[in-house]
């Protein structure tokens, strides 16, 4: 089975994928991509969370929405080393949920994981969230990681 | 990374593995409905005060001296396809803090300046379908909104982007349409064209009044800066960005004049001068004779407040992304780098944005008129200085560079028109600082927003918060936490 294993710089993708590892029996997934979809248009063309903030200290000339995206599929990655399965990285551009379900769809993948906020207003009241759509018209299941209620909200 | 050897990072031959998203033609029309929201419905009434019915005259040069621009542009996103722009170039060729600093601060200024007289502009246009509110409120209302649209991120579509310059077009098409059709009649007396609003006759005098028409016209032609935006994301930069930009502008530039001489000829050049919406007075005339004049009216009006939202859209989506980039180089307080957990947008730079913007629309509104300025001229001459600056020192940086980091893909510009662009730029500049000193004020006071805040940053940014972590910093928080 191919697994895709969305993330978008967030603190949340990265725990998104630590629940897939965290149940998942490696045996039976053969592929592992790791996506990140850079949006263009939007005002933080992707915002990388995840690493260390000395190695994110963008300076002008090496700084990029491009390099953040890397870095994050990098680390979202990591979390698969040794695990069994081929890890893919892939960055994508566009906009986020229809770049995941295309991607899905071309990978003929068995799962989609993605990271959702919470129950927040901007999500409800706002037009729905990547999450949402993904799960809405993904070609195939969709496990959709929402931050536990314990854990501090960022 | 024991099994790094099981990870590989896919290249463009396996499925798009890092795909770019923005074909040339996506790109051609971003430029063209960037650039075309922006002057010709807000401030081609002002032109026509200050140059008199031959104010075509002035978007022709207008436009010709930011086409040029562009070219610089063009060459510079071919050699450096990233998303930095005028500050990233002008670090490159001088190698200067303190000038990289000002250009990034020049341009986020005239970011907000053009935001504040695009949202001027929309309430001209508001008002002639519904005259209830007052000017202020709808201004400022109209910057609320497209926080929140930013914020949300619906703006990130580009279909709807195509789909929006579509429109556009559609507007200034019905009023060369009205012109065509004024001039098949036989009604129209081609002698306005060359008509100036001068009181002598010489060349010189004719000369200034089409440079004081230069100066606004070029508010026209603002926006196609902001495509450097989107060149990391453009497939096949060097082919596809040149062209898409140059062509873009032209284009724009061919409507501009073509529109600025349907309203010359069509409405008497001191009704386009009193008029806060200008074109919509093409409209009204009532040329047409088998559509309803009230309808029609109201339809354009729709269509310009479509146009310069777009404009508008693509300015406020400017601010926080340079005010992230800044904080992220510790310029600026980190909580500019604070990103929203799930929507994933600079929701601290966007709110400061938009309070900026408030801020100018305020002081606008309140402040004592200087020689009749009206908030919108002031605002978009303020705009148009940061970015003359911001252009000549682009032209400089383009010369300047030649011969490094090319390649045979390398597009480039053509040298004679640089230095023609180059003499313009400072031209027009000079001119509208002698023309109107009130403009430096303003200028310097949002300049002086831009150094409080790295003021800020130096004196209180390094407390409270380990050596080299950035303040805002979600690892660093988390440490503090524990």
């Amino acid at each position: 089975m191919h697994v895709v294993v969305a993330t978008d710089g967030s603190q949340q993708s990265l725990r998104a994928a630590k629940q897939l590892k965290s149940f998942a029996d490696p045996t039976k997934i053969t592929d592992i991509s790791v996506i990140a979809v850079i949006r263009p248009l939007a005002a933080v063309a992707f915002a990388d969370d995840l690493s260390p903030a000395a190695s994110r200290k963008a300076d002008l000339e090496a700084g990029g929405f491009r390099k953040a995206a890397e870095s994050s599929v990098a680390t979202v990655a990591a979390v698969f080393d040794g695990w069994g399965p081929k890890v893919h990285k892939k960055i994508r551009s566009g906009s986020p949920a229809n770049e995941i379900i295309k991607a899905a769809g071309q990978l003929h993948a068995g799962l989609v994981v993605v990271a959702a906020g919470g129950r927040g207003i901007s999500d409800v009241v706002l037009v729905g969230s990547t999450a949402q759509r993904v799960q809405h018209y993904a070609p195939c299941p969709v496990l959709v990681v929402r931050p536990s209620p314990k854990r501090p909200k960022k | 990374m024991a099994e790094s050897s099981q990870t590989v990072m896919d290249d463009e031959a396996d499925d798009g593995g890092l795909r770019r998203s923005i074909t040339g033609k996506q790109l051609f029309f971003y430029t063209l409905g960037d650039v075309l929201g922006s002057g010709i419905y807000v401030l081609i009434g002002l032109v026509a005060a200050a140059v008199g019915g031959a104010f075509w005259i002035a978007f022709a040069v207008g436009v010709t001296i930011a086409a040029i621009t562009g070219t610089a542009y063009a060459e510079l996103v071919t050699k450096y396809p990233q998303a930095a722009g005028a500050a990233l170039y002008v670090n490159k060729a001088f190698r200067n803090k303190v000038l990289t600093f000002l250009i990034t601060i020049c341009f986020l200024s005239a970011s907000f300046a053009a935001a504040g007289a695009l949202a001027d502009g929309f309430s001209a246009y508001f008002a002639t379908v519904w005259e209830g509110p007052p000017a202020l409120l709808v201004t400022l209302g109209f910057i609320a909104v497209l926080t929140v649209i930013n914020f949300i991120g619906i703006t990130e579509s580009v279909v709807i982007n195509m789909v929006m310059a579509f429109i556009e077009i559609a507007g200034l098409a019905i009023v060369l349409f009205i012109a065509i059709w004024f001039i098949a009649q036989g009604n129209a007396d081609f002698s306005v064209l060359v008509d100036f609003e001068t009181e002598g006759d010489g060349i010189g005098d004719k000369g200034l009044a089409i440079l004081a028409g230069v100066a606004l016209s070029f508010f026209a032609m603002t926006g196609f800066e902001n495509t450097a935006n989107v060149a990391e994301e453009t497939i096949e930069p060097h082919k596809n960005f040149p062209p898409a930009l140059i062509g873009g502008m032209i284009t724009a530039g061919v409507i501009y004049v073509l529109v600025s001489m349907a309203a010359a000829l069509t409405v008497p050049t001191d009704t386009l001068a009193e008029s806060e919406a200008a074109l919509l007075e093409v409209v009204e005339r009532g040329i047409l004779p088998f559509v309803d004049t009230g309808t029609m009216s109201t339809l354009f009006s729709i269509i310009a407040m479509i146009a310069i939202t777009n404009t508008t859209l693509v300015a406020v989506v400017t601010q926080p992304r340079i005010l992230y980039g800044m904080a992220n180089e510790d310029i600026v307080p980190g909580m500019f780098a604070k990103i929203h957990p799930t929507r994933r947008s600079p929701w601290v730079g966007l709110l400061f944005s938009a309070g900026v913007v408030a801020a100018l629309l305020v002081v606008g509104t309140y402040a004592p008129r200087v020689e009749g300025s009206t908030l919108i001229e002031r605002l978009s001459l303020v705009t148009v200085l940061f970015l003359l600056f911001i252009y000549s020192l682009v032209i400089i940086s383009c010369l300047k560079l030649r011969g490094q980091d090319e390649d045979e893909r390398t597009y480039h510009a053509n040298t004679p028109l640089l230095f023609v662009g180059l003499v313009g730029n400072i031209a027009i500049f000079a001119w509208s600082v002698y023309d109107d000193p009130t403009s430096l004020i303003w200028c310097a006071g949002l300049v002086a927003v831009g150094v409080v805040l790295f003021l800020v940053e130096y004196f209180f940014g390094t407390q409270s918060r380990p050596p080299g972590v950035e303040r805002g910093d979600p690892a660093a928080a988390n440490e503090e936490g524990v």
